[in-house]
């Protein structure tokens, strides 16, 4: 009798443990799912920068962006020295 | 306990009738209920474990990433962003529009604002909405994911937004023909991008997984197909010259009001080709009906009679025979020769020439009296040797090898209209290349657009003393007295040759193919570039005065942006030049 009831709750406590390790095991799943959607949309997130980097560092935009707002223009050749070897 | 009342169980005690009819009525429920345990158990068992399963499992497909395409910098050329679409499950939205009272007003006032973020007039989306089709249609495909966003705060029931991707072309117009296209699917279409498909698209995966209530995945089941993402590509292409390139062929088809403008440059010393254009283009990102007969690439796929461009080629062979030197003299008088029935005439008569001066001034009756003691089968081998006939091997779908045929079906006047790159045919490509033996001491080199640390092996086809000596007659080309005094570029020595072609298609057509093949720095050869301007209309025909200005505006930039040592110092206020001075 006294055997069995300590079966008895060892049975129990294994059960509440299963259930735990269950609960925990689709804790972590949903953690790192989230984590692996960050990381997509890091990965997107930086493809998207790359992009941009690329459209706006184009040397037609940097041409106009240098005449248009840092009114930068190229010397003419009387500004040009020859400076001999 | 008085006589006559009662105990405790006989007040409890029910009827007969009564006790039958609670037995029955439990009796009847436990029938019901195992009924029902025995229906849904049983006989509708693998109903209820499907619905059961389709439920809390689900099958997500695991996109592979299609790869991106670099240029040389490692600036990104094609990449894939996510997109967002958005669709509507009619019966959903349906049933709440069918509801009174307030929330019908709240819902038009949601609906206004979704027309608005979808770029839609709401009579439009009304109508759409209104369909009598059944099931979930799509309001917008490739939404900016912030604008998505937007849409899904809304929080109109039915309405949901589908992650995809969509290709991207930061260089726009100009790397169009270099770098091709996908569809919208994600499959290539055109140039490196169909390519290099197999490649760059990966293979997608699949895996299952237990859904919560709340639609999270918290399980997976073990079936899981792994994605394979697709490679990552690195092109020879420069973006930078890829933009010059452009505008330079636009500015000179656009000045002259020709049909169309193509131009290669290439590494001299690797094949790696460097930009590669051709005007009028299209956009990538938003190509119309209108841009779809300009997608193909013509410096690959086009083949013409190149003309004089060929001259330095069929001339290397009877310098390499030993037949004629740079300084040898030939009478071509009027500049008119009869050969076989045919006249052959020179734009203008230059009387007696050197070797060299007949390639500078590009005279054709002189290069035929040079091949009076060729054997016809010596010229073809050369052409073939050279590439012609045969494909350039870069990696580019379409490409065409031309037409180079046999010596045994050519007559005496076909014979002597090839030794001036006349009766045989091949792409710009094909002929960029062919300039590489004589930047590189007589080896020819593969074209590629791929980088790759790899050696590249060239191929013999001309000796190195005959090659600088060619270079060096080339370089007469490029002088106040060539053909191609446009091509100057103050501080370098550079060799080249000009070409004029008459246009075919399907017969000769009445248009003219102007153009020009440069060498720069002649003292160290860098680049090679090809310029091929179609049907000039204004301004000649001549590829000195059309092809050779876009050659010398591109490489100027390419020497400057690769900071390649000048020749000689030149001065702004006197105009001297390289080629002058040395």
């Amino acid at each position: 009798m006294k055997l069995n009831l300590i079966l008895f709750c060892t049975l129990i406590i294994f059960s509440l443990a299963k259930v735990n390790a269950h609960h925990q095991y689709r804790q972590s799943y949903l953690l790192l799912e989230q984590e692996k959607k960050l990381t997509v949309e890091l990965k997107d997130e930086k493809t998207k920068l790359q992009i941009e980097e690329s459209s706006k560092s184009g040397n037609a935009r940097i041409k106009q962006v240098s005449k248009k707002q840092l009114g930068m223009k190229l010397p003419n050749k009387f500004q040009k020295r020859v400076i001999s070897r | 306990m008085k006589h006559g009342m009662k105990n405790r169980y006989e007040f409890f005690e029910l009827s007969k009738i009564r006790r039958r009819l609670v037995l029955v009525v439990i009796l009847s429920i436990f029938v019901a209920l195992f009924s029902r345990a025995f229906y849904v158990q049983v006989i509708k068992k693998d109903y209820y474990q499907f619905e059961g399963f389709k439920s809390s499992n689900k099958k997500i497909d695991l996109p592979a990433y299609r790869g991106k395409i670099y240029d040389r910098q490692g600036k990104v050329l094609a990449a894939s962003a996510p997109v967002n679409s958005i669709t509507v499950y009619l019966p959903v939205l349906n049933e709440e529009r069918a509801k009174k009272g307030k929330n019908k007003k709240i819902l038009k006032v949601k609906l206004l604002k979704l027309a608005k973020l979808l770029k839609m007039n709401f009579s439009d989306l009304d109508k759409k909405l209104k369909r009598k089709k059944r099931g979930e249609i799509v309001l917008k495909r490739q939404l900016d994911p912030k604008t998505a966003s937007k849409v899904m705060a809304l929080n109109i029931k039915g309405i949901t937004s589908k992650k995809t991707y969509k290709r991207y072309y930061p260089n726009d117009i100009f790397s169009a023909h270099a770098v091709g296209l996908a569809t919208a699917d994600g499959v290539g279409k055109e140039g490196i991008e169909k390519f290099m498909n197999t490649k760059l698209a990966g293979k997608g995966g699949s895996k299952k997984v237990i859904w919560d209530s709340k639609e999270r995945t918290v399980g997976g089941l073990g079936e899981v197909v792994v994605p394979v993402d697709g490679k990552d590509i690195h092109l020879t292409i420069d973006s930078r010259l890829q933009e010059k390139m452009y505008g330079s062929l636009k500015k000179a088809v656009d000045k002259h009001e020709a049909k169309s403008g193509s131009a290669i440059l290439i590494d001299s010393r690797t094949g790696e080709v460097i930009a590669m254009s051709n005007f009028p283009s299209y956009d990538p990102n938003n190509l119309t009906k209108n841009q779809t007969k300009f997608v193909k690439n013509k410096a690959l796929i086009d083949v013409y009679e190149p003309g004089s461009t060929l001259k330095p080629i069929s001339i290397s062979l009877a310098l390499e025979k030993n037949l004629i030197n740079e300084r040898m003299k030939f009478d071509t008088k009027d500049g008119k020769r009869r050969i076989g029935g045919r006249t052959i005439t020179d734009h203008h008569p230059h009387g007696v020439m050197t070797v060299a001066q007949i390639v500078q001034k590009s005279s054709n009756v002189g290069t035929t009296m040079i091949f009076d003691n060729v054997k016809p089968s010596d010229l073809w081998g050369i052409y073939h040797n050279f590439g012609f006939g045969s494909k350039t091997g870069i990696e580019f779908p379409g490409e065409r090898k031309g037409v180079h045929k046999s010596y045994e079906s050519w007559k005496e006047i076909d014979f002597y209209t090839r030794t001036y790159g006349y009766g045989i045919n091949g792409s710009l490509a094909q002929i960029v290349r062919a300039y590489t033996p004589f930047a590189n001491e007589g080896e020819l080199m593969p074209l590629t657009m791929i980088k790759s640390d790899e050696p590249v092996i060239g191929k013999k086809v001309l000796s190195k003393m005959t090659s600088n000596r060619m270079l060096k007659i080339l370089e007469g080309v490029i002088s106040p007295d060539g053909t191609a005094h446009q091509a100057i570029i103050p501080g370098y020595r550079v060799a080249g040759k000009t070409g004029t072609a008459r246009g075919y298609d399907g017969g000769y057509d009445g248009t003219h193919m102007a153009s020009f093949v440069g060498i720069a720095p002649a003292s160290n050869p860098k680049f090679i570039m090809a310029v091929m301007i179609h049907a000039p209309t204004k301004g000649g025909i001549y590829g000195g005065v059309m092809a050779a200005p876009v050659f010398k505006e591109v490489v100027t930039e390419a020497l400057k942006l690769y900071s390649i040592p000048q020749d000689g110092l030149t001065s702004p206020h006197n105009g001297n030049i390289a080629n002058k001075v040395l």
